[in-house]
């Protein structure tokens, strides 16, 4: 990983404090209106309103991700080659089917949002030239970037704006219908001015919702487009406002974007073309890398086992930062030996029970030092519960230890024990669900069972369709599975860890499994009251309980949180103000 | 022959609608992976709705049947919904590209070395031959396609490691996105037509009317070329026809190292994702092409061979 600077981090590190440093008693967190509007927040208003949404990353303590790096100064033009890692097509580029991260790392380089985030996290006004936010938190109002013309050369207005408003609330055509649900109405006001008016005040309004990249459902389409093209053909290529157009979308084989002259911005793109190709095999891409074939690797995370040998090639650049995202080994409470049907007990009391004692036991037996080293050769963070380093704010960092997970072989055996299978004896075999792609670290997880505690684990890969059917239907002993893109404890506890959370056997029996893989009162009462909490430190506490909960009471076996890994070539001067994690903006980037 | 057209036609009737329960059957849902982290058990019926997947599965055949009939074979189910008739329009001439390069760099190959190999029976070239045929063989080819990207496009440098360029933009560009993969196929193929072409030459050599021929005073070339090698095609022309289906629809490994969306990616990529609509497109292509492999080596045999006569 990139080593920190003293100096920087040091400045970097009293910005953070400032971020948080303070106790709001308003829904405004901390901040006045004016300090909450634009053409541009402060740094100081840009961070609290981060801390608040839990945006606020580790990203921000790395210098070189700092929004203060100054940009490459080589000249423009040239072809940028692509190759998009671990998929086979690009199935779509319209936001309001976009449901994988690959695909919205694309569409960011072509369609615009209201707002975008910067490389420090920093929400930027993209099509909203001011904006201004009431006392009550609650009312947004935007002022448009005027002389904006879609690529097709339709002028861009307040109409576009309720068009996509319109288009996202409906679910029958967005699939982020619910991104919209804390809107209660959006007005225009005028050609170039619409007012939001929110049910609740919203601190990841600007950065989350909208956002044009991870948001979706606010990122600007063009109505004419969608009339004439048709949804299939606009979904292929989508006419937006953004920095290249795209010209070319052949289904499994790429995608061509051209730079779009009349761009907002004259100094941007720097390119003239950027072609984009699926490579879904880990070899072929790394020899089209080392090749020349392509000179940048987007989309799925690169294999961990790349990492060292592109690290190793002079030709290539490797930057490495904190991912937000957590994996886990979930267990199903509704099978034996694992049987836990009630969660809502101390967990004194838990622990005499045979169910909990096994839950407890594979828990504390994940070896995960061991795991991240064999699994994912080093690339990877041990993780004890939701909330991922990459929330740097809320992250527990002593949650290793403090966790009834926290790794203890002899402890892990001696509960195995006591629930009547010593030395593993007895103990029937259970299958772990993975992807194909995941067999391997499947495998590493087995075999550490097999050691601490002497358990056949059967590692059972299935293609994703079926594992999520199974895992959504509650069918499975185990799997090997979690989230990626989480900025926000509600990203984790929200959608994970409530008994109403949507992933939580979201297609199940209700009779036959009625809470699930996890439900606890105690947990979901502290859920809920982060969600409304305005006080930082106060969510930050229940954010901490919650996951500790969830840890302790083992609701699945936590594993590791993911990092961000960024390969090209030295030729590519991909400036750091563009290195956004998880993204791949291009409007920036040069060849020299 | 009209006969045997309306047969074929059923078979691939049979084939449709066998796979249509079938894949309906087996475990997967594909609502799950559309939505993926976009939402809950309200969205996931909302979706089947949409999609139609909420109706009888009989229901569902005969809606499907009923527009195949009219030229109509559905949308993709994921992302932007594109009609299934362009997506396999797209993928077949990047699979033809790729099958019939693949087959003329295994007839070159074969032919040759299995003349050989049957003219000099048992010498050190036939061992040699074999040898290969067997390595040919042996070698998985997604290992030999690996390999020859490492060698030619990652350290030679010589050709593209991945893609496809159409023959429209260019003869050099869509050759050298070819030749890689082609090999990696063809070598395989190649190695079971030479051993094909072998055995049925030694056969035929055997035979009374080659000593006639020889005894006419026929050179070897003109024994081999006027005489064995048409007696000897029969057998190697039902393995060639069959295995051009097999390249045309079965070149799935290879075209995921190389990244090449051809029929078979379409496929297994729908097979995968239980995308229903472009899973049955593309068996109806597939089965077509064996269907039509199968009549065309029929025909060639009454070419080949006047005495077999088509009724």
């Amino acid at each position: 990983m990139t080593k920190p600077d003293k100096t920087v981090l040091k400045r970097m590190r009293a910005l953070w404090d400032d971020a948080h440093d303070f106790d709001p008693k308003d829904p405004m967190f901390g901040l006045s209106a004016k300090e909450m509007s634009g053409p541009k927040l402060s740094r100081r208003a840009t961070l609290r309103l981060l801390a608040a949404s839990g945006a606020l990353t580790a990203a921000h303590l790395v210098p070189g991700v700092s929004g203060m790096a100054r940009a490459a100064s080589h000249g423009g033009g040239g072809t940028l080659q692509c190759g998009w890692a671990g998929v086979a097509e690009i199935q779509t580029l319209d936001p309001a089917q976009i449901g994988q991260v690959l695909q919205f790392q694309i569409a960011s380089n072509v369609l615009s949002g209201l707002m975008h985030i910067d490389a420090a996290l920093v929400p930027q006004g993209d099509l909203a030239e001011t904006w201004e936010v009431s006392e009550d938190g609650k009312t947004y109002t935007f002022k448009l970037r005027e002389g904006v013309t879609f690529h097709n050369g339709d002028a861009f207005d307040a109409d576009d704006v309720m068009y996509t408003f319109e288009r996202s609330s409906d679910p029958d055509k967005s699939i982020h219908s619910k991104v919209l649900a804390n809107v209660a109405s959006l007005e225009k006001l005028n050609e170039f001015e619409v007012r939001f008016t929110l049910k609740a005040p919203q601190a990841s309004f600007l950065t989350k919702t909208l956002e044009r990249a991870s948001g979706r459902a606010m990122t600007i389409v063009s109505r004419g487009a969608i009339e004439s093209m048709g949804e299939s053909n606009y979904g292929l290529a989508p006419v937006g406002t953004g920095p290249f157009k795209v010209t070319e979308h052949v289904l499994g084989q790429g995608v061509t974007l051209e730079k779009f002259a009349d761009y907002y911005d004259p100094e941007r793109p720097k390119l003239d073309k950027v072609v984009i190709r699926p490579v879904d095999g880990v070899e072929p891409i790394a020899a089209a890398l080392e090749a020349g074939d392509i000179q940048y690797i987007g989309g799925n995370p690169i294999a961990a086992q790349l990492i060292d040998r592109f690290k190793a090639n002079s030709d290539l650049v490797v930057d490495v930062q904190p991912g937000p995202g957590f994996q886990s080994v979930w267990m199903n409470p509704w099978r034996d030996p694992m049987k836990v049907t009630d969660f809502n007990k101390p967990i004194e009391e838990l622990k005499k029970e045979k169910g909990f004692m096994v839950r407890l036991a594979l828990a504390k037996a994940l070896d995960r030092a061991a795991y991240v080293k064999q699994a994912h050769f080093g690339y990877a963070v041990p993780g004890y519960g939701t909330i991922n380093p990459a929330m740097a704010f809320y992250y527990d960092e002593g949650i290793a230890e403090t966790s009834e997970q926290a790794f203890d072989p002899e402890g892990a055996r001696a509960l195995l024990a006591e629930a009547g299978f010593p030395g593993g004896e007895g103990f029937p075999e259970l299958d772990l669900i993975t992807t194909p792609a995941q067999k391997r670290n499947g495998l590493v997880v087995a075999n550490i069972y097999k050691t601490v505690l002497g358990i056949k684990v059967n590692v059972t890969p299935k293609e994703f369709s079926v594992g999520i059917e199974d895992f959504n239907n509650m069918e499975f002993d185990m799997r090997l599975g979690g989230s990626g893109g989480d900025y926000d404890p509600d990203d984790g506890v929200v959608d994970w860890m409530k008994t109403s959370s949507k992933f939580n056997g979201r297609t199940r029996d209700m009779d036959k499994y009625p809470t699930g893989y996890f439900s606890s009162t105690e947990a979901d009462a502290l859920i809920d009251q982060q969600s409304v909490t305005a006080n930082l430190d106060q969510r930050k506490a229940l954010v901490q309980q919650a996951n500790q909960i969830t840890s302790d009471k083992v609701a699945c076996g936590f594993l590791y949180h993911p990092v961000d890994v960024q390969v090209r070539h030295k030729s590519v001067n991909f400036p750091a103000e563009s290195r956004i994690p998880g993204l791949h903006d291009f409007d920036r980037v040069t060849l020299g | 022959m009209l006969r045997r057209l309306i047969g074929s036609v059923l078979v691939m009737w049979a084939v449709a609608t066998l796979v249509f329960f079938m894949l309906r059957l087996v475990p997967g849902d594909p609502i799950g992976a559309i939505l993926a982290d976009a939402g809950g058990p309200e969205e996931i019926a909302n979706m089947r709705r949409k999609l139609g997947l909420d109706q009888s599965v009989f229901i569902q055949y005969v809606k499907w049947f009923g527009n195949m009939l009219q030229g109509d074979l559905g949308r993709s189910i994921y992302g932007s919904r594109i009609p299934v008739t362009q997506i396999l329009v797209e993928a077949i001439p990047r699979t033809l590209s790729l099958a019939l390069l693949a087959f003329l760099i295994a007839v070159i190959i074969a032919v040759p070395a299995g003349i050989i190999s049957a003219t000099r029976r048992n010498s050190v070239t036939d061992n040699a031959v074999s040898l290969l045929a067997f390595l040919g063989l042996s070698m998985p080819d997604f290992w030999l396609a690996i390999l020859l990207i490492i060698v030619f496009a990652a350290n030679l440098q010589w050709l593209p490691a991945i893609g496809y360029v159409p023959l429209a933009d260019g003869f050099w560009p869509w050759l050298s996105h070819l030749i890689l993969p082609a090999i990696a196929i063809g070598t395989a193929f190649s190695a079971i037509i030479a051993r094909m072409i072998r055995s049925s030459l030694l056969e035929v050599l055997k035979a009374d009317y080659m000593r006639t021929a020889r005894a006419k005073g026929l050179t070897t070339p003109m024994i081999m070329l006027g005489h064995a090698l048409p007696n000897a095609m029969i057998p190697v022309i039902t393995v060639i026809g069959i295995a051009f289906a097999l390249l045309i629809s079965g070149a799935v490994v290879v075209e995921n190292v190389f990244a090449i969306k051809g029929l078979g990616r379409v496929l297994i990529q729908g097979i995968l994702n239980r995308d229903y609509p472009v899973v049955q497109g593309a068996v109806l292509v597939v089965s077509a092409i064996f269907v039509f492999s199968n009549l065309i080596v029929d025909l060639l045999y009454g070419v080949i061979d006047p005495r077999i006569r088509l009724n």
